[in-house]
């Protein structure tokens, strides 16, 4: 790796003058133990505003827990459900999660099989959120049992009743997806933390440095631990592509297999997995955007990271509008009663509002992330995704409530209206992902900074004769 | 999977229930002989405002034309016991399966509430328990002994009466015979004043539900579901007077 | 767990103790006997059935109870008994939840802070019967005694009776909501004009091919419900000789309206008119195969059919066709219900409804017109009769004067069935003493000093000749088929016990220790006859056997046919139907009627009837107003929006319910709500009785309650209360799409 020499003449065209190459030069200016101390140093920043804020979350996550106590004691009754919208705001919150959870893996293995580099600063940010949000997420399956104390007769074990789990019911898939998926990105991300939690124990002491020194398993930074590394980080990445595929397809199906108008589609599976990556990715952006905000990470997120993810969030959008449209038209065009008659409410009658904030929430985004300027700017690339994620969230919710609230026989169509107890529950768990986020921020390296510095080994500015070349490096 | 249960293995029975919609007066007798029988709650003006009532037969009512040209047609119904019913494969427990005499089985106290089967029928005919039943004193004394009390969180639906038709077969199998065809008749076909309500084994060629499911009148709910309901109606008539 | 402990004991301790026959109530005593010893019939798990009488209606269908262990489980019809053979209605499947109702009184009680006070202090029966003694006994005059009883059962009819008539007090006056509703007064009446016998019709519907009901409903609430529908369904898919059809004449298409065939909207009261057309179409085009025409024309001389068809509103060509249907048929009927007596031309009515079974000779004929057997033997014949509204009146008015000593209720619910513009809460504060048989608090036992609870139905003796009857002689037997739960007291032995005491005449009037021997007594005159479906060798058998059979019936089939009086020789009178309130001012005319689940409130206690839907508007726990979609339209009010209906006399606030099938100018409301008393179950769903709507005028012809005679308003109050409907108001009417 070579310094840029003081020495170096500053003429118009010179790597030195150009911006890309300034910014490159920018970060190789940095020392290594100075990375480290830019990543670890908001850890430590503990202010007021962080614990009002955790505070705050803190008690969404009690005032939740006890609303969740007050569901289970009085029973479902205290939730707005009620024949025939048997399922409602919980489903579609843990929808709304595990697709959250896809942007992770989205951003982690994907990007790392395709090589792009500009994933580095933000994997361990994203499986993070894939991590909490199927935490999330997997509290639902349980928040929505009657019988939630018997919620372990849906665990395959060895019981005196010979009664086994039926693994025909896409329930039990959930199960095993979900769960195969949260310990496999649990793994992922603890794997690409180990280095980091080395570094970090080395440059920190008190009841940190216990932690990290536990976390760090030992890890000392040599050729063998590293190629280990790379190839475990390889498998996983290649292995949890058919998980991140099939989990959101696996819940798409809690729908799709039954004989409910609106759900009996065969298109669920892939519209819900781009679905998943388009809120997902906009999850990520607008997280990201925040704590970049709050730990003052701007030289780790800039701007061409935000504009790559933006780029990603725009396809996937544009997927997302293939598949919806895909997905409508037949359904349209096929004129089946009941059908016709769901999308006559969704389009003109008392759902139309949502149908409209769906639709505005998902396809405005997509064309103000066209302009790059809507990309690198962070405030407005905040906005526009959390938009997304208002208009994944109602799309959700129209999808399952919309719906149950229809179905082949007039006589029993219905409504729906939540009550304080959903509501609450559903605030805890954004309030509990939040709050788990914050800490995470605060406990673990946000940045992957060995990542980092890899990414930078790879490109370098060699000089070959007067020019200063961008060269990259295979690593692995 | 449920098992195939209409292919005619020797022996073998396919409870059904024929509807006479000629007959129903829509007077829900059935609807309170049934609550009498299988200790159904009560659950007050505001839950069954909301859709929370938990009767396991109700009659539609449909009405026809405009003034003064009106009429009204009732249609009881109850769960139709699918052959291939929707609502079995999804229970991540078996709480609902199949069982050899063509019925839709629900094991109450298997079921863990995830009402997976409730979105999954067609007809809508499954309820659920919101809340703790409530049997103020000495309303309790009545409860049938040969029902479970289902508590909060458990799925719940017509039956057939299958206490009403164990208790049958296994008297009769004391006595060395097979129940007679119309000894069997869960409390809504027993107290139906009408007859409009029969039950019996449709794979006995020689049971009258067997006959009257080859009636020209006789239709199923929602055939292109594919659910091969075990309900069988017979269409009302009608007379230009 | 403790609770499971005690239940267990309690268990051993009523198996211990039960033997539900034989024992006469007065020996009650707990007896703990361990399993050892069990009661001969009854194993633990198995059921033990007893056939008694279901009293939820006048009808007196029988019924066989299942019990275990002491507890009665099932109601079901009595498959032997010849009137409803093996089926029974809603509210006799709700009947477990009369026994078993946990508003029950459980004493005599006395109201101690005053009437109204609801503070209640109980007494021992000795006491309680004591102080019934001393009432009666120091009445200056017996004619100051009066008794107010609902449709009672024959036995406690014919005890009250005796009693009555051998203090010297006059007969008992009988009122009840339910009679009035189903027109059993004017019915009474139009059998004697028709039939010279105050016996009701039975009309055999079975055989029908071709059945007229005018305001009928004979499926749900009228007369005999229960044997009504079994005969439908026979009438329907059961007879040999094709599907016989049904046109219902109405105001409003009831449930029974939507199962006929065709529905008729006759204006309200103009049915007679309807029927006199027809008729006089009949004679005069000589349709039809029964050459009756020269024979009926005088009954039909002075109608003309273009008058007839204008007054009711019905076009002169749809009279024509049902005319032709109605004659052409093999055997037609027409059947005048219940709704055409409230009205105040409804005896008017009723004749010409009747007249035309005369018209196509379908008089004691099979599908027609016969006329209920009384009780075999002289000894049973005595049955309670409603008495004529006047007599009400008077009674009101005799109270208000102060005549009235000492009021006694049983079976009646008055302050609640009584329109309120009648008097009588006002009245009852007159009266110095009032007791009350009730075995629940209801709006009228409030205002009793004494209540002297009566055992509900399934703990109770006693006898019923059905009325209407059926094909045979019948009478249906009721024994208890659990023992009394609580420390209440049959009617009929408090009856004889106040007999014993007061002495004299009354104790020579009924000399039986015990309603059981009571009962055997009365019923001894059947034993020995040969038509009856059993035989026994010796009478305690007979008693065994009526036991377990649920009373008495012939074997075969006995059908009475009437004889016809001079009516035949006369024109038919011709009534215009009045209304109370000016039409300017209260546009819409007021249909009351008895909810198919409730009747005429009774059932409001039962929360098994309460949450059942009704059948037309799949509303439970609820009241409503039902307005025709045009009459909404112009009101601006849609479903669930909460109007005020307003009469000359009261007003109250109900939801609505758009429903097709009701004439723009006519708004119904179901009778049953608006108890304020009652217990839990009728006192949680708010609304008013709507009797408190009723103008106090009355049929003169058949001097009864002319219930639908009143005219409403109707005015928004921009208000909505959701109703508890079974149906999607979404899905309404999208069924085509399904």
């Amino acid at each position: 790796m070579s310094e840029a020499s003081p020495n170096q003449p500053k003429h118009a065209n010179h790597p030195d003058q150009m911006p890309e190459f300034e910014e490159r030069l920018l970060l190789a200016e940095r020392k290594d133990w100075e990375i480290n101390e830019a990543v670890l140093q908001p850890m430590f920043k503990t202010g007021r505003g962080f614990w009002i804020l955790v505070a705050i979350l803190g008690a969404i996550v009690l005032w939740g827990l006890y609303a969740w106590g007050y569901l289970i004691y009085w029973g479902m009754g205290t939730s707005g459900k009620n024949r025939p919208v048997y399922w409602a705001l919980f489903i579609t919150t843990f929808v709304f999660w595990v697709g959250i959870s896809h942007a992770g893996t989205m951003i982690s293995a994907v990007l790392r099989l395709l090589k792009a580099d500009w994933r580095r600063p933000i994997t361990r940010g994203a499986e993070a959120m894939t991590a909490f949000a199927l935490l999330m997420a997997g509290l639902y399956p349980l928040i929505h049992l009657g019988r939630v104390w018997k919620f372990y007769w849906m665990i395959p074990y060895p019981n005196n009743r010979f009664m086994w789990p039926n693994f025909q019911s896409p329930l039990m898939w959930d199960l095993v997806a979900i769960f195969t998926y949260l310990i496999g990105s649990s793994l992922y991300l603890y794997l690409a933390l180990i280095p980091d939690m080395a570094m970090a124990r080395d440059y920190t002491d008190g009841w940190r440095f216990k932690l990290y020194r536990v976390l760090a398993l030992g890890w000392r930074g040599t050729e063998a631990e590293w190629h280990k590394l790379h190839r475990a980080l390889g498998i996983f990445s290649v292995a949890i592509i058919p998980i991140f595929l099939s989990v959101h397809s696996i819940v798409s199906w809690d729908f799709a297999v039954t004989v409910q108008p609106r759900w009996h589609s065969t298109i669920f599976a892939p519209y819900f997995v781009i679905g998943a990556v388009y809120s997902g990715l906009s999850a990520l952006a607008s997280i990201l955007i925040i704590v970049r905000r709050s730990m003052r990470l701007q030289e780790f997120l800039r701007s061409e990271h935000f504009d790559s993810l933006g780029k990603l969030v725009l396809v996937a959008g544009m997927a997302w509008v293939y598949f919806w449209f895909a997905g409508f038209i037949v359904e349209w065009y096929g004129n089946e009663p009941i059908v016709r008659e769901l999308i006559h409410e969704e389009v003109s009658g008392r759902l139309a509002p949502f149908f409209y904030l769906q639709m505005s929430a998902n396809v405005i985004p997509i064309i103000l992330l066209v302009f790059k300027r809507i990309r690198t700017t962070p405030v407005l690339l905040l906005g526009t995704t959390l938009l997304v994620n208002v208009g994944m969230f109602t799309e959700r919710a129209l999808i399952v409530i919309g719906s149950l609230q229809r179905n082949d026989l007039p006589f029993n169509w219905g409504s729906y209206r939540p009550t304080w107890v959903e509501i609450s529950i559903v605030a805890m768990t954004f309030a509990g992902f939040a709050l788990l986020y914050t800490l995470f921020s605060r406990i673990i390296p946000f940045v992957p900074v060995w990542e980092i510095k890899e990414g930078r080994l790879r490109y370098t500015l060699r000089r070959i004769g007067r020019l200063l070349v961008p060269t990259a490096a295979e690593m692995e | 999977m449920a098992k195939d249960a209409n292919q005619s293995v020797e022996g073998s029975i396919r409870w059904a229930l024929v509807v006479d919609l000629d007959r129903c007066t829509g007077c829900q007798a059935c609807v309170v002989a049934c609550h009498a029988e299988n200790n159904m709650q009560i659950v007050g003006e505001k839950e069954a405002a909301y859709g929370r009532w938990t009767h396991w037969i109700i009659i539609h009512r449909y009405w026809e034309g405009e003034y003064p040209n009106v009429k009204a047609r009732f249609m009881p119904v109850m769960c139709q016991q699918c052959t291939e019913a929707p609502c079995e494969p999804v229970c991540p427990v078996f709480a609902t399966y199949h069982n050899e005499e063509g019925l839709n089985a629900q094991i109450y106290n298997r079921c863990i509430g995830t009402r997976f089967c409730g979105n999954a029928c067609p007809y809508k005919v499954r309820v659920y328990n919101w809340f703790r039943p409530e049997f103020p004193e000495p309303l309790a004394e009545q409860l049938n002994p040969d029902v479970s009390i289902r508590t909060r969180g458990i799925i719940e639906k017509c039956t057939f009466c299958i206490q009403r038709i164990r208790r049958t077969e296994i008297d009769a199998r004391a006595e060395g015979r097979s129940p007679a065809d119309g000894e069997i008749q869960p409390a809504c076909v027993q107290t139906c004043p009408t007859s409009a309500l029969l039950f019996g084994d449709l794979n006995d060629p020689d049971s009258r539900v067997s006959q009257l499911a080859h009636s020209h009148r006789s239709f199923r709910l929602l055939p292109e579901l594919g659910t091969d309901p075990g309900v069988i109606y017979l269409k009302g008539g009608e007379v230009n007077v | 767990m403790s609770k499971k402990l005690t239940r267990r004991d309690f268990i051993k301790i009523t198996a211990g103790a039960t033997v539900a026959t034989g024992l006469a109530p007065a020996a009650r005593r707990v007896v703990i006997e361990p399993f050892v010893d069990p009661p001969e019939e009854t194993l633990p798990g198995q059921a033990t059935w007893y056939a008694s009488t279901c009293r939820q209606c006048p009808a007196g269908c029988g019924i066989v109870v299942r019990t275990i262990n002491g507890r009665a489980k099932k109601i079901e019809g009595n498959p032997l008994h010849p009137l409803n053979q093996g089926k029974l209605c809603a509210r006799g499947q709700a009947g477990l939840q009369v026994l078993y109702n946990p508003d029950r009184l459980r004493n005599a009680v006395r109201q101690s802070g005053g009437r109204g006070s609801r503070k209640y202090e109980p007494l021992y029966w000795t006491e309680a019967l004591d102080l019934l003694k001393e009432k009666v006994a120091s009445l200056s005059h017996p004619g100051r005694l009066a008794f107010l009883g609902g449709l009672m059962p024959d036995h406690v009819y014919q005890l009250t009776d005796r009693l009555l008539a051998a203090l010297g007090a006059a007969p008992a006056v009988i009122y009840d909501l339910h009679s009035t509703l189903e027109g059993r007064g004017p019915a009474q009446q139009l059998s004697q004009a028709f039939f010279g016998t105050g016996d009701l019709p039975v009309y055999d519907l079975a055989q029908s091919d071709a059945v007229f009901s005018f305001g009928a409903n004979l499926f749900e609430t009228w007369m005999s419900p229960v044997a009504q529908s079994v005969a439908f369904g026979s009438m329907r898919q059961g007879a040999l000789s094709g599907r016989g059809f049904i046109v219902q004449f109405e105001p409003r298409l009831s449930a029974t309206g939507a199962s006929a065939d065709e529905w008729v909207p006759v204006r309200p009261g103009a049915e007679g008119f309807v029927a006199l057309a027809i008729g006089r179409i009949i004679v005069e085009e000589r349709l039809g195969h029964v050459g009756s025409h020269r024979d009926h024309a005088v009954l039909y001389q002075n109608v003309d059919v273009g008058e007839m068809s204008a007054a009711s509103e019905v076009p002169v060509d749809t009279l024509r066709r049902l005319a032709k249907a109605f004659a052409d048929a093999d055997r037609a009927m027409a059947i005048p219900g219940g709704y055409l007596a409230g009205q105040q031309n409804g005896f008017a009515s009723m004749l010409a409804v009747q007249a035309l079974n005369l018209v196509v000779a379908q008089i004691g004929r099979q599908g027609g017109v016969f006329l209920s057997t009384p009780a075999p033997t002289v000894a049973l014949r005595n049955k309670p009769r409603v008495n004529p509204f006047s007599d009400v009146l008077n009674l009101i008015n005799r109270m208000n004067a102060g005549e009235v000593d000492l009021l006694i209720i049983h079976g009646t619910n008055p302050v609640y069935e009584l329109p309120a513009a009648t008097g009588f809460a006002e009245a009852i504060t007159r009266v110095p003493y009032v007791i009350s048989f009730s075995p629940f608090v209801d709006e009228t036992a409030v205002w009793a000093d004494l209540i002297l609870p009566d055992h509900t139905y399934l703990e109770s003796w006693g006898y019923q000749v059905p009325s209407p009857g059926t094909d045979r002689p019948v009478i249906s037997g009721q024994q208890p088929v659990v023992r009394p739960l609580y420390d209440t007291r049959s009617t009929a032995q408090v009856l004889i016990d106040l007999a014993a005491r007061l002495g004299g005449s009354a104790a020579e009037a009924i000399p039986w220790a015990g309603e059981e021997t009571y009962l055997q007594e009365m019923i001894t005159g059947l034993y020995g006859s040969s038509l009856g479906a059993f035989d026994a060798r010796t009478s305690a058998g007979f008693w065994t056997l009526w036991r377990q059979y649920g009373g008495w019936w012939s074997e075969k089939e006995i059908r009475r046919e009437p004889e016809i009086t001079d009516i035949v020789q006369k024109p038919l009178p011709m009534s215009a139907p009045q209304y109370f309130g000016d039409p300017e001012e209260y546009p819409f005319h007021l249909h009351l009627y008895s909810s198919i689940a409730l009747t005429d409130g009774r059932g409001a206690n039962q929360p098994w009837l309460q949450e059942t839907p009704d059948p037309m508007t799949t509303v439970q726990w609820g009241m409503w107003v039902e307005l025709n979609p045009q009459t909404a339209e112009s009101l601006g009010v849609g479903d669930d929006d909460i109007v005020l209906v307003e009469s000359p006399y009261s007003a109250l606030e109900v939801s609505v319910v758009i429903y097709p099938g009701i004439r723009p100018d006519v708004v119904a409301i179901p009778i049953g709500q608006g108890h304020q008393d009652y217990g839990r179950f009728a006192q949680a769903v708010t609304g008013s009785n709507p009797l408190g709507l009723l103008a106090p005028v009355t049929d003169p012809d058949a001097d009864s309650l002319a219930w639908g005679a009143t005219r409403v308003r109707l005015l928004p109050t921009g208000r909505k209360k959701k109703l508890a409907r079974l149906e999607s108001l979404d899905g309404q009417g999208r069924e085509s799409i399904g």
